[in-house]
C-alpha cells in the first residue's frame, strides 16, 4: 500500500472516532465483561441452593449489628492483646534466663578461656551477642503469640467484617476500613504492620495505612509503657489505685496513638497525598473454619519469623555500636558520655534527657533494648552501683531497683510522663523502615513516615515540659 | 538549668506562626514568590489567547480595555504582551478590537488541547479531587511543551473529550464544535442528556458538585421556570436554579427514550430488592470503574443488599455469589434496573 493510501486512512480513523464518541473505549471493555459472565453462566453450573449458607448470614447479622458489632470487636481486641502479653510473660523470661543469665556468662568464659583480648569478647559478646540475645528473648514470645492469633482470625473471615463495621470512621479520615486491621496488626509489630497493608488495593489508602501504622503501640514500647507507669505513675496515687492508675496511663497512651493516627491519616489524605489514586473495595468472603496447625505453621514462618530475621540483622550492629562508643574514649570521655553530654541541653527542653536521646538514637534497630541502654548508660554516667559495665546493657528483676537507678539520673515524673508519650511519637524502629521502603519502593514515603512521628513527638513532650514547668 | 518555659512557648509558636505564613495554602509567602517567578510573559500571552479564543466563539469583540478588565495582570504587562503579539503576528487590531491570526489560532488551540489533556489526565490517571482539576490544569498548561502534550495524549489513548465533555482539539487542530443547548432553555418533557458541565465560574461549578449530578446521565425536565429548574435522573430528582442550570449542556433527544425512566443508581437500592445492572456512570473513572468492571459490577449482573452497616455505610452487595462492600458514592455511580 503507497503512503498515501495509508495517510488517507489515518485522517478517515481521526475523523471516524469524533463519530464514536467518548465512550467507545469503555463500552468495548464493558461488553466484554459482560460477555466472559454471559459464557460463564452458560458453561458452569453452580448449586444455588448453598450460594449462601444461612449460618453465615446469622453470623453476619451479629458482628455487623448495630448493638453487638463494636462490643464483640473491642472484645475480640482486647483479648487477643491480653493473651500476648500476659502469655508472654512466661516464656519470655525463660529465654531470658537461657539466652542472657546462662548462655552469656558461658561465652564470656569461654572466651576468657582461650585467651580473647577483653576487648574483642567485650565487643562480641556483651555488644553484639547480647543486643540479639534481648531482642529474640523480648520479641519472639509475643509475636508466635499474637501472629498466630490474627491468623486465626483473618482466615475464619472475621477480620474482614472488622473493616466493614469500621470503614465510616476511617473514611471521615480519609483511610480505608481494612486499616482498621493494619493498625492492631500494628499493636503486634509494626513491621509486620506494614507488611498486612497489601491487603489495602488503594494506592493512597495504602500509602496512609504504611505511613500512619507506627502511631501502634508495638510488643517492643508495651514493656517499657508498663514499667514506667508502675514505677512513676503508679506512685503518684495511694497504694490500693496504684495498679488501676498505672493501666489507665498506658491505654491513655495507646488510645493516644490512635488519635494521632486518625489526625495523621486525616492530614495526609488532605496533603501530600491527595493525588494518589483512590478506589475502595472491601470483599466480605464466606466463612470457614480455619485450618488450625496449618495457619499457626505459616503464621509462625511468614509473620514471625521473617520479621524476627529482619529485627536480628538490625539489632546485631546496635549492640555492637552501643558497647563501641561506651569503651571508646576521647581523651578522657566516651563517646557516649560526650554525646549525652551534649545532647543534654536539648533533652531537658523536650523534659527528657541525653541519656534517653542517645538509647533512642542507639536503639533504633530495636524498642526493645531502649530500657536497657538506658540503665546502662545512666549506670555510666551517674556512677551509681549497679550493672555488669560499660557498654553492657541490663536489666533488673526488681522494679524498685530500676526506679532507683532511674532517679538517681535526674528522672522526674515529667521524665517519665514524657519517655511514655516519646516511646509512642517517635521513628519506627529500622526492621519497620526498611520494611516500609520494601513495601512502597520510595525513599520519598519511607523518609515521611520515619520522621513525621518524631517531629510529633518532639512537639508534644516540648509542649508538655513547658506547661508542666509553668503549672507544677 | 535556668529558663524560662513562658519564653521558650514564645518562640515556639512564633515559629510556628512564621512557618504557617510562609506556607498556609496559596497566600502563603513560599507559594506567591513561586507564583511570582513563574508570571512570565509566556503565561500571559498564553492567557490572552485563549481568552480571545473563547470571545471569538461567541462572537464577543475584545478591546484593550475589555482585556485588562477581565484578566489579572498588571495593566502594564499586558499591554506590553499585546504589543509582542502583533509584532509576532500572533494577533491583529481591527477597529480597536483584538482578533486571532490563523497563527493565533493555532497557538490557542495547542493551549486548549494541554488543558483539557491535563484535566483528562487528571481525572484518569490520579486521585485529585474534581473540583481542583481546573485550576491544576490552568498551571500546567503553560508548562507542557508540544511534544509532552502529543506523549500524554499517546498515555491516554489519544481521548476526544475532557471529563467535563468538552471537546479536545488534535494535534493537527482539529476540534469537533460544541453541539447542544443549554439545560435552561429546555422545555418540560423534554428528553435529553448531559454531555458538558461547565467548570467556570467555581462557585458554580461547586454547587452542581455538591447535587451529584453525573456527565452524559439522560435526563428528563420537569418544571421550568425563572426561578427554578427540576429534573430527573437515574431515578433521583434534581433542582438547580436557573443560573447554575445555564451551565450544563444537554444534548436533546428526538425519540422518546421511555426506557430510561426505570434507571435508578445502585446507592437508592433497598433492603430485600432485587436488580439488575444497566451499567456504570461515567463518572466512575480510571481505576475505579475498572475495580468495579472486574468485581463483577457489569451490565445484566443482578445485584441486592447483602449486610447493612452498623455505622450506615458503606453497604455489602451480594453480586456474583460474593459480598462486595461499596461506599455510598461508588454506589451511586453504578446504574440498575429494580426487578419487580
Amino acid at each position: 500500500m503507497s503512503t498515501k493510501n495509508i495517510d488517507d486512512i489515518i485522517a478517515l480513523s481521526e475523523e471516524l472516532r469524533w463519530e464514536i464518541g467518548d465512550d467507545f473505549h469503555d463500552n468495548l471493555a464493558e461488553s466484554i465483561y459482560s460477555d466472559a459472565s454471559k459464557i460463564v453462566e452458560d458453561a458452569v453450573t453452580k448449586d444455588n441452593n448453598k450460594s449462601k449458607f444461612r449460618l453465615d448470614a446469622k453470623i453476619d447479622k451479629i458482628v455487623t449489628s448495630r448493638i453487638w458489632g463494636f462490643p464483640i470487636m473491642l472484645f475480640i481486641l482486647g483479648a487477643v492483646l491480653w493473651l500476648t502479653i500476659i502469655g508472654a510473660n512466661y516464656p519470655s523470661s525463660m529465654l531470658a534466663i537461657l539466652l542472657l543469665d546462662t548462655i552469656q556468662p558461658m561465652l564470656k568464659s569461654f572466651g576468657a578461656n582461650i585467651g580473647f583480648p577483653w576487648w574483642l569478647s567485650g565487643f562480641l559478646f556483651d555488644g553484639v551477642y547480647l543486643a540479639v540475645a534481648w531482642v529474640i528473648a523480648v520479641m519472639l514470645p509475643p509475636m508466635a503469640i499474637f501472629f498466630p492469633l490474627f491468623t486465626l482470625l483473618e482466615d475464619f473471615g472475621y477480620l474482614p467484617r472488622v473493616a466493614f463495621n469500621m470503614d465510616n470512621l476511617f473514611k471521615k479520615s480519609g483511610a480505608h476500613g481494612k486499616q482498621a486491621l493494619t493498625m492492631s496488626m500494628g499493636f503486634g509489630c509494626n513491621a509486620a504492620g506494614v507488611v498486612a497493608t497489601r491487603i489495602i488495593d488503594s494506592p493512597r489508602e495504602r500509602l496512609i495505612a504504611i505511613i500512619t501504622n507506627n502511631f501502634s503501640l508495638c510488643n517492643g514500647r508495651w514493656p517499657t509503657q508498663i514499667l514506667l507507669a508502675t514505677i512513676f505513675i503508679g506512685a503518684v496515687v495511694p497504694a490500693s489505685y496504684s495498679s488501676l492508675a498505672s493501666l489507665t496511663a498506658v491505654i491513655s497512651i495507646a488510645v493516644l496513638g490512635i488519635a494521632f493516627m486518625f489526625f495523621f491519616s486525616w492530614a495526609l489524605s488532605k496533603t501530600v497525598l491527595k493525588g494518589e489514586v483512590s478506589t475502595f473495595n472491601l470483599e466480605l468472603p464466606p466463612y470457614r473454619p480455619p485450618v488450625f496447625w496449618k495457619t499457626i505453621y505459616t503464621s509462625l514462618i511468614d509473620r514471625t519469623l521473617i520479621v524476627l530475621w529482619r529485627a536480628i540483622v538490625f539489632a546485631a550492629p546496635a549492640g555492637a555500636v552501643i558497647w563501641l562508643i561506651s569503651n571508646i574514649y576521647l581523651g578522657d570521655e566516651s563517646i557516649a558520655s560526650w554525646l549525652i553530654g551534649s545532647f543534654d541541653g536539648f533533652g531537658f527542653l523536650i523534659g527528657l534527657n541525653g541519656v534517653i536521646l542517645l538509647a533512642y538514637i542507639v536503639a533504633i534497630p530495636a524498642n526493645e533494648i531502649v530500657i536497657p541502654t538506658i540503665l546502662m548508660l545512666t549506670v555510666m554516667v551517674t556512677g551509681v552501683a549497679g550493672g555488669v559495665g560499660d557498654g553492657v546493657m541490663f536489666e533488673l528483676d526488681s522494679v524498685s531497683a530500676t526506679a532507683d537507678i532511674l532517679r538517681s539520673g535526674g528522672w522526674t515524673l515529667l521524665t517519665a510522663v514524657n519517655v511514655m508519650l516519646f516511646s509512642l511519637l517517635h521513628n519506627p524502629c529500622s526492621t519497620t523502615i526498611y520494611t516500609i521502603y520494601k513495601e512502597t519502593n520510595s525513599v520519598k514515603w519511607t523518609v515521611v513516615a520515619s520522621i513525621l512521628p518524631v517531629i510529633a513527638g518532639f512537639i508534644v513532650t516540648f509542649l508538655v515540659a513547658q506547661i508542666w514547668r509553668i503549672f507544677v | 538549668m535556668n529558663y524560662n518555659p513562658i519564653t521558650a512557648l514564645a518562640i515556639f509558636f512564633g515559629i510556628c506562626l512564621l512557618l504557617y505564613f510562609a506556607f498556609r495554602p496559596k497566600k502563603g509567602i513560599y507559594f506567591l514568590l513561586k507564583s511570582m517567578y513563574k508570571q512570565k510573559d509566556k503565561v500571559i500571552i498564553e492567557d490572552i489567547l485563549k481568552f480571545l479564543y473563547h470571545n471569538q466563539l461567541s462572537n464577543n469583540s475584545i478591546t484593550t480595555i475589555g482585556l485588562t478588565n477581565s484578566l489579572n495582570f498588571s495593566n502594564s504587562l499586558i499591554i506590553e504582551s499585546l504589543k509582542k503579539m502583533m509584532d509576532n503576528e500572533l494577533i491583529v487590531l481591527e477597529k480597536d478590537s483584538y482578533k486571532l491570526t490563523p497563527n493565533g489560532n493555532e497557538y490557542a488551540f495547542q493551549i486548549i488541547r494541554a488543558h483539557r489533556l491535563w484535566e483528562k489526565y487528571l481525572s484518569e490517571k490520579t486521585g485529585f479531587h474534581k473540583e481542583e482539576w481546573h485550576e491544576r490544569a490552568e498551571d500546567k498548561e503553560h508548562e507542557l511543551s508540544e511534544s509532552e502534550i502529543n506523549k500524554l495524549s499517546d498515555l491516554l489513548g489519544n481521548p476526544r473529550f475532557d471529563p467535563h465533555g468538552d471537546p479536545i482539539p488534535t494535534s493537527k487542530g482539529k476540534m469537533k464544535s460544541k453541539r447542544g443547548v443549554s439545560l435552561s432553555s429546555l422545555k418540560e418533557n423534554d428528553i435529553g442528556q448531559i454531555i458538558h458541565i461547565e467548570d467556570e465560574p467555581d462557585i458554580i461549578y461547586k454547587q452542581i458538585l455538591a447535587e451529584n449530578i453525573h456527565l452524559y446521565s439522560t435526563i428528563r425536565v420537569i418544571e421550568n421556570n425563572h426561578t427554578r429548574v427540576v429534573f430527573h435522573s437515574e431515578g433521583e430528582q434534581f433542582v438547580l436554579a436557573p443560573i447554575v442550570a445555564g451551565n450544563i449542556t444537554i444534548s436533546v433527544s428526538e425519540k422518546n427514550e421511555t426506557l430510561e425512566e426505570n434507571i435508578a443508581r445502585l446507592s437508592s437500592l433497598k433492603i430485600d430488592e432485587q436488580a439488575k445492572i444497566v451499567g456504570l456512570s461515567k463518572e466512575c473513572r480510571g481505576e475505579s470503574r475498572r475495580r468495579l468492571l472486574d468485581l463483577g459490577f457489569v451490565k445484566g449482573a443482578t445485584v441486592a443488599i447483602d449486610l447493612l452497616n452498623p455505622l450506615g455505610d458503606p453497604k455489602a452487595y451480594y453480586i456474583k455469589g460474593t459480598a462486595i462492600a461499596l461506599r455510598k458514592d461508588q454506589a451511586s455511580k453504578i446504574l440498575i434496573n429494580r426487578i419487580e
